[in-house]
């Protein structure tokens, strides 16, 4: 039997359990739903015939890229969309139909039979109000309990969700938390009435990876615990193979394909399925470090200091930071937030200022350096930073933005040349020529991007220091997006600073890593030995952290990282 | 190709973004009516004389303190002034100041609030410590004392209104040179050799435009609420010349005998022009999605 | 610690602030014709005594070295003395001062009461008729002449309606105003009409703004209902701005008390500078303007220091 004639086997399996089970054992169940968004420019449908459930104790990951609608899929679940979403179709959660239900109906569902966790810690909870009486509320909603029980309850909960020393933390506000430690109150306040299921969109995206790792442990004992159905939106394949039993693919406000997780993620039937598996960047087990290369360094940072503020509020930004990146090479520049990552780039880009240490761009001290010379000598560097929406000027051109750079350093050049050079460079980075005319507005983010590339390439720069170029973009059009930076490194043979937090893009495209953790470089070298070999703790337990995006690999990991743990 | 795609066609995205800024505004019913009754009172006041003709310089004694008729709609003043003529002769002087030092104070705002923000350090703290101690001293106090010490003509005037009212809008335009300055295209710009001009010309100042003149409406209106007082503390123009906030004065008396034409007009014509141009600020903010004054 | 510390950099930079405030009072006193000298002497000053004066008092020297001498009378608490009251500016304007805080604070507490509570509801019910009934009505409140308003207050509820006397309480302490709170309810609302427009203003928006937070949402998702939303969290969000927002409306309360005090006849501040002004006193203008300013300083700090107790973020440091 081949592996497709298995997999329609198992379907088909799968289809007559699900018809033998009623309807009222599943917790989650959505039927035909579509949404409808009304806006200032008209009618904007954002998913259209939904269907899917959640039995017991099982998850199912909802995944897609943005604009997939999955989140819609979410919100909808607990009647949570704005004011001007329009909603056709049947949910029911727990045997109670949302969609119509009054508010009064379903703030008795909500936090009870389902609740819900957000994407945002950082946002999620209420400044003004102390944790424990956050939670408090939510039980206090559905429990006739004194507000002293609630209390007491609410220290219990976050001390479930693995808050130390519960009591203290309970009178805390959010902000005085970390992300990881807000997002297991959120966590708290959600499984505070032991709900039958559990709504996750994106919890743990704007975390760092090892707190991803340890978010994702807690929401999956507490799954099995309780025995609660999860619906967990994400847009990360690593998670969906960590934790996910069944996944159900979107695409443009359409599900394309559901399946067990193994199916979905090894043998993906669907096109979409397979191109954005093959896109998603892989931690490879194995490999050889690249050749080093020689040549004086393109950019150096010696022993460089930055402190942020004064008195005791100040922050050490960067302590004694020593890098440097030599002619036509990649320097992956990685850690996790509050590393200095972005504020080495940004020092060697001659923004901020050292406190102490030096800066040397092609040979010269950039510190020592002013006006005219200065200036000369940083029109030899490009810059891409993360966000695609602030890079550009949105009330420029393409075109304007491009040949801003020719503006600033080639005031000789006439106007004709300087289109023609516009159009050359956003042909080398793959855009259309009749982008040119447009607004940044009307592109897309992985266009954006491009287009900063284009403007930072514009005046054949010697070095790219690059922001986070990708962190925004979807996984497919990271991927292009990457392989056109690394594709014009080939041949214009700039060098480049590749800050990343994701340790599998700078595997794939840096010849060296530098990690760095708290303003301080923890170890750096060349790219496979560092990352397969690493010599510090802080870097191996970093990769370790990394969900890959095959379940039955990660399970593999995750068991031997837990043996770890207990030796 | 490029060439002939950028000589062609526009840049596509301000227009589209302006469209969508002015759909947003007259969507916004306040804003409409406001703009609406702004080109009313501008044509009343300064169209209105051509077909309205009233003699405002001239006292006549045969007409004094005459109530509402078919030869005078809304009467005659203590001097025989018409009542309708005089509002349109007062509202010009009301408009002009208000316009004129609104726009002043704006002006003046934007360019100390911009370097303060740009610049930074040590020169900003210096910089909005003055404008604290600006704030701090109440406009109508000043005005009153520069009463006592003098009394300007139309163009003084116009310069003692801006010079106490430009406080606000330097607030704003440095909070919003602030967040412009650190947007990744200015540091982009900075970081590969770009020049403060070139920065400060081409990008924070054309991002600042909504922002100045949403903060300029709003400045207009406080402006003709201003040119009402200063009648009222003594500042105002000398007869026969006339605002509305002088003829409110000159009636304030007279509205304890019964004579409310001489109140009610200018009274509500200060209102409702205010109202406007409030609104219209109002309607413009949400529009261009700025922020500013609540 | 660093409460502390935050304190005393705020009050540093208050003190900043009053210096250049004291500035601007020396220019305006050494703009006034015939100068500071005729500022102290009084206008029947002949031209030897003037000059003896500038002399004996360092006049004749430079002007930051006056600014120094001028600086120095203050700290004494010397504000000079008033032309036509023979009278100290320091205790004259300590009389009135009380009876001008009385209304001011009074006004600032009633528009406020009326505010927060019309600007909640306005974005409760956001682009309905009672929203829009509301936005036009403060946008009339707050483009009425503060006198002009008055006045029609007067015509109603004194001439017509004989409700209110049109002359607020006469007396000379604060036993005396309160004694006859009837004769403070014009003057007070009055006061206050702008300050209703204003604050409900930011009041809805600071409302509005936190309706659409991630907070609301996780709230509503724990099965929180409307009213409790908006009474437990959303309230105390956006009261902070708003606080934080009173501080600079303190000269604009003390602008409408000159004119409140003015129309009637209520013998504060605003009305010992009004006569002052009719009467060029300029040592009493210049006093008043001095320490109005000082209150407003304070009055700022005030707002910064309560809105730190409020809100745990501004006390650490962060927003």
């Amino acid at each position: 039997m081949s592996g497709a004639e298995k997999d329609a086997e198992a379907e088909a399996a799968a289809e007559v359990g699900t018809a033998a089970e009623t309807a009222a054992e599943r917790v989650l169940e959505v039927e035909g739903l579509g949404v409808t968004f009304g806006t200032d420019t008209g009618d904007v449908p954002a998913v259209c015939d939904i269907a899917l459930h959640v039995q017991p104790g099982e998850t199912l990951a909802l995944v897609g890229e943005s604009g997939s609608g999955k989140s819609t899929v979410a919100l909808a679940a607990l009647g949570l969309l704005p004011g001007n979403a329009r909603v056709s179709g049947r949910i029911t959660v727990g045997g109670t139909q949302v969609v119509g239900t009054g508010e009064a109906e379903l703030a008795r569902l909500r936090g009870r039979t389902a609740s819900m966790v957000f994407q945002e810690p950082a946002t999620a909870l209420d400044p003004l109000t102390r944790v424990g009486a956050q939670i408090a509320e939510v039980i206090r909603n559905h429990r006739p309990l004194s507000r002293a029980e609630a209390a007491r309850e609410a220290v219990e909960l976050l001390r479930r969700v693995g808050i130390p020393e519960p009591e203290r933390r309970a009178s805390a506000f959010p902000f005085q938390l970390s992300g990881g430690q807000r997002q297991r109150v959120v966590i708290a306040m959600a499984i505070a009435n032991s709900p039958d299921l559990l709504i996750a969109d994106e919890p743990t995206t704007a975390l760092d990876v090892t707190v991803q790792a340890e978010i994702l442990d807690l929401l999956r004992g507490l799954a099995a615990d309780y025995g609660t159905g999860v619906l967990l939106v994400t847009h990360n394949m690593g998670v969906v193979a960590d934790f996910a039993d069944r996944v159900a693919v979107m695409l443009r406000g359409e599900i394309v394909e559901t399946g067990p997780v193994e199916q979905v993620l090894l043998r993906p039937s669907h096109e979409y399925t397979q191109r954005l598996l093959a896109a998603v960047p892989r931690l490879a087990l194995s490999g050889e470090d690249a050749p080093e290369r020689e040549g004086a360094s393109v950019v150096e940072l010696r022993d460089v200091s930055v402190r942020f503020g004064r008195g005791p509020s100040a922050v050490q930004a960067l302590d004694g930071v020593t890098l440097d990146v030599r002619p036509g090479e990649t320097v992956g520049l990685v850690g996790e937030s509050g590393s200095g990552k972005s504020t080495a780039a940004r020092v060697a880009l001659g923004l901020i200022p050292p406190d102490a240490g030096t800066v040397s761009l092609f040979g010269t001290d950039l510190g020592r350096t002013r006006g005219r010379r200065r200036r000369a000598l940083l029109s030899g560097v490009g810059v891409v930073f993360q966000d695609p929406v602030a890079s550009l000027d949105a009330r420029m051109s393409v075109a304007e933005c491009v040949a801003e750079p020719l503006r600033m350093h080639r005031r000789g050049m006439s106007s004709a040349d300087r289109r023609a050079r516009v159009a050359e460079v956003l042909e080398l980075v793959r855009l259309p020529k009749e982008l040119a005319a447009r607004g940044p507005r009307e592109l897309s983010g992985g266009q954006r991007q491009r287009v900063s590339l284009a403007r930072s390439l514009v005046l054949e720069p010697r070095l790219l220091v690059a922001d986070e170029p990708t962190s925004a973009l979807d996984v497919s059009v990271q991927r292009t997006v990457l392989e056109v930076i690394a594709e014009l490194q080939r041949e214009l043979g700039f060098a480049c600073l590749f800050v990343s937090h994701d340790l599998a893009v700078v595997q794939e495209f840096a010849q060296r890593v530098v990690v760095m953790r708290a303003g301080r470089v923890e170890e750096q070298g060349p790219t496979m030995s560092t990352l397969l070999r690493p010599r510090s703790d802080y870097t191996r337990r970093l990769i370790a952290a990394v969900p890959v995006p095959d379940p039955v690999v990660q399970r593999r990991r995750r068991a031997q990282e837990r043996t770890e743990a207990t030796a | 190709m490029s060439a002939v795609l950028q000589s062609t066609t526009p840049t596509a995205e301000p227009v589209a973004n302006y469209r969508l800024s002015l759909r947003r505004f007259t969507r916004n019913k306040l804003a409409v009516a406001g703009l609406v009754v702004v080109v009313v009172f501008l044509l009343f006041c300064f169209v209105g004389p051509l077909l309205y003709s009233t003699d405002q310089t001239h006292t006549d004694l045969h007409q004094v303190n005459l109530g509402p008729s078919g030869a005078h709609w809304l009467g005659t003043d203590a001097v025989g002034h018409d009542e309708v003529g005089r509002l349109m002769f007062g509202g010009q002087v009301s408009l002009l100041v208000g316009l004129a030092a609104g726009v002043l104070a704006t002006v003046i705002g934007t360019l100390w609030g911009a370097t303060a923000g740009y610049v930074g350090g040590w020169a900003d703290a210096v910089m909005m410590r003055v404008v604290d101690a600006g704030i701090a001293i109440p406009a109508l106090f000043i005005l009153l004392v520069v009463s006592a010490i003098t009394t300007p003509d139309t163009l003084g005037l116009i310069l003692v209104l801006g010079l106490v009212s430009w406080l606000v809008p330097s607030r704003l335009v440095r909070a919003e040179t602030l967040t412009l300055k650190s947007r990744d295209y200015v540091l982009t710009l900075r970081a590969t050799g770009g020049t403060h001009g070139r920065a400060i010309a081409r990008h924070i100042l054309p991002n600042s435009v909504s922002t100045i003149v949403v903060a300029a409406t709003f400045q207009v209106a406080d402006a003709i609420l201003l040119v009402a007082y200063v009648s009222y503390l003594g500042l105002g123009v000398q007869p026969p010349k006339t605002d509305w906030g002088g003829m409110l004065s000159a009636g304030l008396t007279a509205a304890y005998s019964g004579r409310w034409w001489l109140i009610v007009p200018p009274g509500l014509a200060i209102i409702l022009v205010v109202c406007a141009f409030n609104a219209i600020g109002d309607g413009l903010r949400d529009a261009f999605d700025v922020r500013g004054r609540g | 610690m660093e409460t502390l510390l935050y304190l005393l950099r705020r009050a540093l930079q208050a003190l900043v602030v009053i210096l250049i405030v004291t500035v601007v009072v020396f220019c305006l006193l050494h703009a006034l014709p015939g100068g500071p000298a005729r500022g102290i002497l009084g206008p029947q000053a002949t031209a030897q005594q003037i000059a003896a004066f500038n002399h004996e008092q360092g006049l004749d020297r430079s002007l930051p070295v006056q600014y120094v001498y001028y600086l120095r009378t203050l700290l004494h608490g010397d504000l000079g003395t008033s032309y036509t009251l023979n009278e100290g500016v320091s205790q004259l304007i300590g009389q009135r001062l009380p009876k001008t805080l009385v209304l001011t604070v009074l006004s600032a507490l009633v528009g406020l009461l009326l505010a927060i509570p019309l600007g909640m509801w306005q974005a409760v019910r956001r682009n309905k008729p009672a929203d829009y009934v509301i936005t036009t009505l403060s946008f009339v409140a707050y483009s009425t002449p503060v006198y002009f308003l008055g006045l029609i207050l007067v015509l109603v509820f004194t001439q017509t309606l004989h409700w209110f006397p049109s002359q607020a309480p006469q007396g000379d302490t604060l036993a005396q105003v309160f004694a006859d709170p009837v004769a403070l309810v014009l003057p007070v609302v009055t006061g206050a009409a702008s300050m209703v427009a204003v604050f409900s203003r930011y009041m809805r928006a600071a409302t509005l703004e936190n309706l659409s937070e991630d907070y609301v949402r996780t709230a509503r998702a724990g099965g929180s209902r409307q009213g409790a939303i908006l009474f437990r969290h959303v309230f105390r969000n956006s009261l902070t701005p708003v606080i934080a927002m009173l501080g600079y409306y303190v000269p604009v309360l003390f602008g409408g008390a000159l004119v409140v005090e003015q129309l009637f006849n209520y013998p504060g501040m605003g009305l010992l500078f009004w006569s002052a002004a009719q009467s060029s006193d300029y040592p009493v203008l210049l006093g008043c303007v001095l320490v109005i300013s000082v209150a407003t300083v304070v009055g700022t700090l005030l707002a910064d220091v309560v809105q730190r107790v409020v809100d745990p973020r501004v006390k650490a440091g962060r927003t």
